[in-house]
């Protein structure tokens, strides 16, 4: 990895290639909140301060409730319910040269400034962010179900 | 098509967020692409199956125009499971 001349290395981390940020600093605005008070952050919510390039968060969660206890009625796996490989829509480019659309941004005021900002509870792959980001790609799939006592220790198969 | 912004001065007093929760974003600052996804599945084995708590009906239910008993009565309605 390489930032401002000095290269560095995580070993162990089996990381992407990084995207850096393309800081123009004429055309950037600084974000300014004078105070955050966060109660929970919980199920890979996330709390930054600072600029990011990219981000991609994911969760796939199952909400068991079950009559049996976890040890006699085995597990419950992802692969048993269509939610979790429902395929994302996709989103439509323009594909003729009339319908792009060049954006041109000019901060008059580089400064947005927020007072006090507070939350009660962040969760599920939430993000909460006081900075710039170029790209973010957030996705959550939750399925709750009750599983009742039945002669077969594996949950069924429904979608 | 060019499309040309001018961000001028912003100042928000405060904020006050109950909760951030299924893949939702807060963020105070600029971004180029957001895209966010969530599904949420209450499949019909999510039931309740059981006795349900008789409920009082509400005040002033005789002028509402919702449900009411066939029968004219007053009393709690209860919901039979088949």
């Amino acid at each position: 990895m390489r930032m401002n001349g000095v290269t560095f290395y995580i070993p162990g981390a089996n990381l992407p290639e990084p995207t850096f940020l393309s800081l123009d600093d004429t055309n950037i605005r600084t974000s300014e909140v004078q105070g955050i008070y966060v109660n929970t952050l919980s199920q890979a919510g996330m709390l930054q301060i600072g600029d990011r390039s990219e981000s991609n968060a994911v969760l796939r969660a199952l909400a068991v409730q079950r009559q049996e206890d976890h040890p006699y009625a085995g597990d419950v796996f992802f692969e048993s319910y269509v939610i979790f490989d429902r395929p994302i829509p996709a989103f439509i480019d323009a594909n003729d040269p009339d319908s792009f659309v060049v954006t041109h941004r000019w901060n008059a005021c580089p400064v947005i400034s927020v007072g006090c900002i507070s939350i009660t509870s962040a969760g599920a792959a939430a993000q909460i962010v006081i900075g710039t980001g170029q790209t973010h790609r957030s996705e959550a799939r939750i399925k709750h179900i009750r599983q009742y006592k039945g002669r077969h220790s594996l949950p069924p198969a429904y979608p | 098509m060019i499309f040309y912004v001018v961000n001028h001065e912003i100042c928000v007093g405060s904020i006050e967020v109950l909760g951030v929760s299924s893949s939702s974003l807060l963020q105070v600052g600029d971004n180029d692409t957001i895209s966010l996804f969530s599904m949420f599945d209450t499949p019909p084995e999510s039931v309740v199956v059981g006795q349900l708590a008789p409920l009082e009906l509400p005040e002033g239910f005789e002028n509402a125009e919702g449900e009411r008993r066939p029968d004219g009565g007053s009393g709690p309605v209860t919901i039979k499971l088949r």
